[in-house]
């Protein structure tokens, strides 16, 4: 990557210099994934269990934080409201815990996050409380449960492992992952100067026009425009949607299929939270696509997976516990490597092909407004997005 | 004066039994709709004035459209495919026809999300199908998209309804009358429309109400298909906290399911079409020369709606990303699905044998209205049901809450029609006089039941309980809101594993559902057969 494309802000990471970069950062740290990690009430699991693999890994720094072996044993029986598809990539994390620790037992109960939210409040409201810890993929359904009154606060010990941007009022709840606003594009239609950074300045890049493709139904999709439309108000926000739907903009029924056209360059590029694109490369790995990312906009808004314990359960220290193990430094390295995410502790690097989050430069933005999704909404069906 | 004498004959012939299943009757009916109850209530919290604001918007019309034609559109394909493969396989001397029996029955257990994400997929220009083609030099397939894409997979995956339907219909039918009107020198075209079609029709409008309804109620194929039908909305409301308002939408779709069953009602014949007899016997029209058309024409149905969404999937297992260790199948995810599809069956013939037999049987309004109403949770949304449910659960029976009698409860509301619509079709078609010829002889009405009465309606009774089995192994929404906790199906397997993008890892449980479903098919296919032979 030339020092231009870092200063001017608008990055775009190639899987060439991606391998460059872990190339030259992996000479000096291969030890660091081989060091065996042994417990002794359960099974010996290295850090390299948690890791991914392929040449973005292999070179990776060890990761920073505290580790699993300095934290109290889990132990005991959590239930676990798990939103969206997530179990699917979390489940080897899990079950790495089970395997570590013998003594755990982990229930889950999986569906989309806001439906997990919904049923947790009514469950809130009856008195009849389910589960111990709720781990969603959106902050917004996080500040849905937390408002209702459905959640008790953290540990200080576990709150301050996180900036604070990523974690809830009050300390309700707290980030595990971020995923960040992308713009995939097809690398044999478009350059990276192609794309603008600006999210408003895309309806004016004629480039693009009638090329680019967007989910308005997904979840992740109405958090961006819940952002756009708390940071730069309702009308300039609906002014953009009818001017993208003039600009001849593709709906598509999720993200993945977004990144997934982008890839057949049945469009040339779209609007997806970032690691859609990595997991189509990833089944694809010569697909001509590529990320970019807006600038202190909407457009490169970070959202978290987050976790929060929920109140009047019965297992408050081991639901406490075992968010603790989730920034441990083996999840985040879980996180970063196998899921593709953001890690959010210190110490802990996305993967070798993303921006980091400084260098990104998202918006500020209070994630607990992406609750307010009815106005998102109603603003989205008015203009006819919806 | 005859009529004087038909309305004593009724008054007389209505009998303490009688009462008494119009009770039961009307109790199923009842306890069916009890979720759709809650919607009403639920649909009364909204606010008003956005209630109107997303009630009476200009594109509420389009849906509206959209919805109607998509309804009309899927219906009218499936009984052209439906019917000519029931006939096929039951009236003549098709080659390999129990194979195909059991070949084009199966589509239906393949659920339409992973149908359209095939389909999706596997067509358009860089699809897999072009990819897989392009050595031979063809590059360009079309897209599969929009109101095209939706109706043809809608169609692929429900027009097994119909052939369901019309094949229990049709082995209930007697045809010696068919023989009778070929002998008589009618056509072949001839004698089946004048003969068999007014005899299979009740049967033929069961399934097509089951496809209509279904057509209304799914939301994933036109999510993916990106054609916009009253289930988006619903689900956009729900997916964005707005549980009164999504209420308040599928009260709009019970209004239009309401005017579906309405004009359902209008076009069934309602004179008696009693046939069959327990000497039924079965001559097969040899099919001659037209036997390689009826083959290629079962072969590509087949190969659509089952092979190739099957083929792709299997694609995305070789050629997918390989997905994270420890989201691997489990057997006991299979036996999960089987034991509460199977207890659902068992629940839903048993709720569907009173109001089929009371409907059939006095087609009086009110037993009309009891059977009608068990077809509303038909057409709404099975996340709808399951959030009337988890609150009904919560507020009054939380004993009940995240258990399987509940979730069986769920799969009931929304299945009961499949068996109530086949069991019905076969009971209309049984001669009464066979049932007073027992009773006269002195057995008791247990035993006429259990003796002439089910070995009668025994084709409709299975093809009932399969339906409901095979629907219940492919339902999602309900199962991942009610199933109790670390429950997991073959479908919410699949479900997990799409989500997360690893589509390559769906092939192997989808062809686990289809081969359990394949099975049981064989064998309640098959014993349907032999009862029909008999």
């Amino acid at each position: 990557m030339s020092p231009s494309d870092e200063s001017s802000g608008n990055r775009t990471y190639t899987r060439r210099n991606i391998l460059e970069t872990s190339a030259l950062a992996g000479l000096g740290s291969l030890a660091g994934c081989t060091s065996l990690y042994s417990d002794q009430t359960g099974a010996q699991i290295s850090l390299s269990d948690f890791r991914g693999s392929g040449p973005l890994v292999s070179g990776r720094q060890p990761p920073g934080g505290v580790s699993m072996e300095e934290m109290p044993d889990l132990s005991g029986t959590l239930t676990l409201y798990l939103g969206g598809g997530e179990r699917g990539l979390y489940v080897r994390l899990f079950d790495l815990l089970r395997e570590k620790y013998p003594e755990f037992t982990l229930l889950t109960n999986t569906g989309p996050s806001t439906r997990l939210a919904q049923t947790i409040i009514q469950e809130y409201q009856s008195n009849a409380l389910q589960g111990d810890v709720f781990l969603p993929v959106d902050a917004g359904a996080l500040g849905v449960v937390a408002a209702a009154g459905a959640t008790q606060k953290l540990p200080d010990s576990i709150l301050t492992k996180v900036p604070r941007k990523f974690r809830g009022d009050n300390g309700q709840w707290t980030g595990l992952e971020g995923r960040v606003r992308s713009i995939p594009y097809n690398t044999n239609k478009f350059d990276e100067s192609d794309i603008p950074n600006d999210i408003f300045a895309f309806p004016d890049t004629s480039a693009l026009k009638g090329t680019m493709g967007w989910a308005p139904t997904y979840g992740a999709f109405q958090a961006f425009i819940t952002a756009m439309r708390i940071l730069n108000g309702p009308s300039k926000t609906k002014e953009w949607l009818r001017e993208m739907m003039n600009y001849g903009v593709q709906r598509y029924g999720n993200e993945y299929f977004v990144a997934s056209a982008v890839a057949d360059g049945a469009i040339g590029a779209g609007f997806a939270n970032h690691y859609y694109a990595l997991r189509v490369q990833n089944a694809r790995p010569d697909a001509p696509l590529k990320l970019a990312f807006t600038t202190d906009d909407a457009g490169s808004l970070v959202n978290v997976s987050g976790a929060c314990v929920l109140a009047g359960t019965q297992q408050e220290s081991l639901a406490q516990n075992f968010i603790r193990h989730l920034l441990s430094s083996e999840a985040q390295e879980f996180f970063a490597t196998v899921t593709k995410g953001y890690p959010l502790i210190k110490g802990v690097a996305p993967l070798g092909n993303l921006p980091t989050i400084r260098q990104l430069n998202p918006p500020e933005f209070d994630l607990t407004k992406l609750k307010n999704l009815q106005k998102t909404i109603d603003l989205m069906r008015e203009v006819g997005v919806l | 004066m005859e009529m004087y004498a038909r309305i004593t004959q009724r008054i007389r012939g209505y009998d303490d039994q009688d009462i008494g299943l119009t009770l039961l009757s009307g109790g199923i009916a009842a306890f069916i709709l009890l979720p759709l109850i809650w919607l009403l209530i639920r649909s009364t919290y909204v606010d008003i004035s956005r209630a109107r604001e997303v009630l009476f918007r200009p594109t509420t019309a389009q849906i509206f459209i959209n919805s109607i034609l998509l309804v009309i559109l899927v219906t009218t394909l499936s009984l052209l495919i439906g019917v000519p493969l029931a006939v096929l396989t039951v009236q003549t001397d098709l080659p390999f026809r129990r194979f195909w029996t059991i070949a084009v029955a199966l589509p239906l257990v393949i659920p339409s999300y992973i149908g359209a994400f095939a389909y999706m997929s596997g067509f358009g220009p860089n699809g897999v199908i072009a990819n897989v083609l392009s050595p031979l030099g063809i590059e360009t397939v079309p897209a599969v998209v929009g109101l095209s894409g939706t109706v043809l997979v809608l169609t692929l995956f429900t027009y097994p309804y119909v052939f369901l339907t019309t094949r229990a219909a049709l082995l209930s039918f007697n045809s010696t009358l068919l023989e009778a009107a070929r002998s008589l020198n009618h056509s072949r075209w001839s004698a089946f429309r004048n003969v068999t079609l007014p005899r299979i029709l009740p049967g033929i409008a069961a399934g097509a109400l089951l496809v209509a309804l279904y057509t209304l109620s799914d939301f994933g194929t036109p999510a993916i298909m990106r054609y916009d039908v009253f289930t988006r909305i619903i689900y956009v409301e729900y997916g964005a906290y707005g549980k009164d308002f999504a209420a308040l939408l599928s009260v709009q779709l019970v209004v239009i399911t309401t005017v579906i069953l309405a004009i359902e009602s209008q076009l069934e014949v309602p004179e008696s079409t009693n046939q069959a007899t327990l000497t039924n016997r079965k001559a097969r029209q040899s099919l001659g020369i037209w036997k390689y058309p009826a083959t290629i024409y079962c072969l590509v149905v087949v190969t659509l709606a089952l092979l190739l969404p099957l083929g792709i999937l299997f694609y995305w297992l070789f050629h997918g990303s390989a997905g994270i260790t420890g989201t691997e199948f489990s057997i006991e995810y299979a036996v999960n699905s089987v034991y509460v599809s199977g207890l659902a069956a068992i629940v839903a013939v048993l709720a569907a044998i009173p109001v089929a037999y009371h409907s059939a049987r006095n087609n009086s309004l009110i037993s009309r209205l009891f059977e009608r109403a068990t077809y509303i949770g038909y057409a709404v949304p099975g996340v709808v049901i399951g959030l009337a449910l988890v609150s009904f659960g919560l507020q009054y029976a939380q004993f009940l809450y995240q258990t399987i009698p509940l979730l069986i409860f769920a799969y009931i509301v929304r299945f009961l029609p499949q068996a109530v619509g086949t069991i019905r079709t076969s009971t209309l078609q049984m001669d009464p006089a066979l049932i007073d010829a027992a009773r006269s002889l002195g057995h008791s009405s247990v035993s006429t039941f259990r003796r002439v009465t089910l070995p009668l309606i025994g084709p409709g009774v299975i093809a009932g309980g399969a339906l409901v089995f095979l629907t219940t192994m492919k339902e999602l929404p309900a199962t991942l809101m009610l199933g109790p906790i670390g429950f997991e199906t073959i479908v919410t397997y699949i479900w997990i594993v799409q989500k997360s993008g690893y589509y390559g890892k769906a092939a192997i449980p989808a062809l686990i559902l289809v081969a359990i479903s394949g099975l049981s098919m064989v064998v309640l296919l098959a014993r349907g057969d032999f009862r029909g032979q008999q």
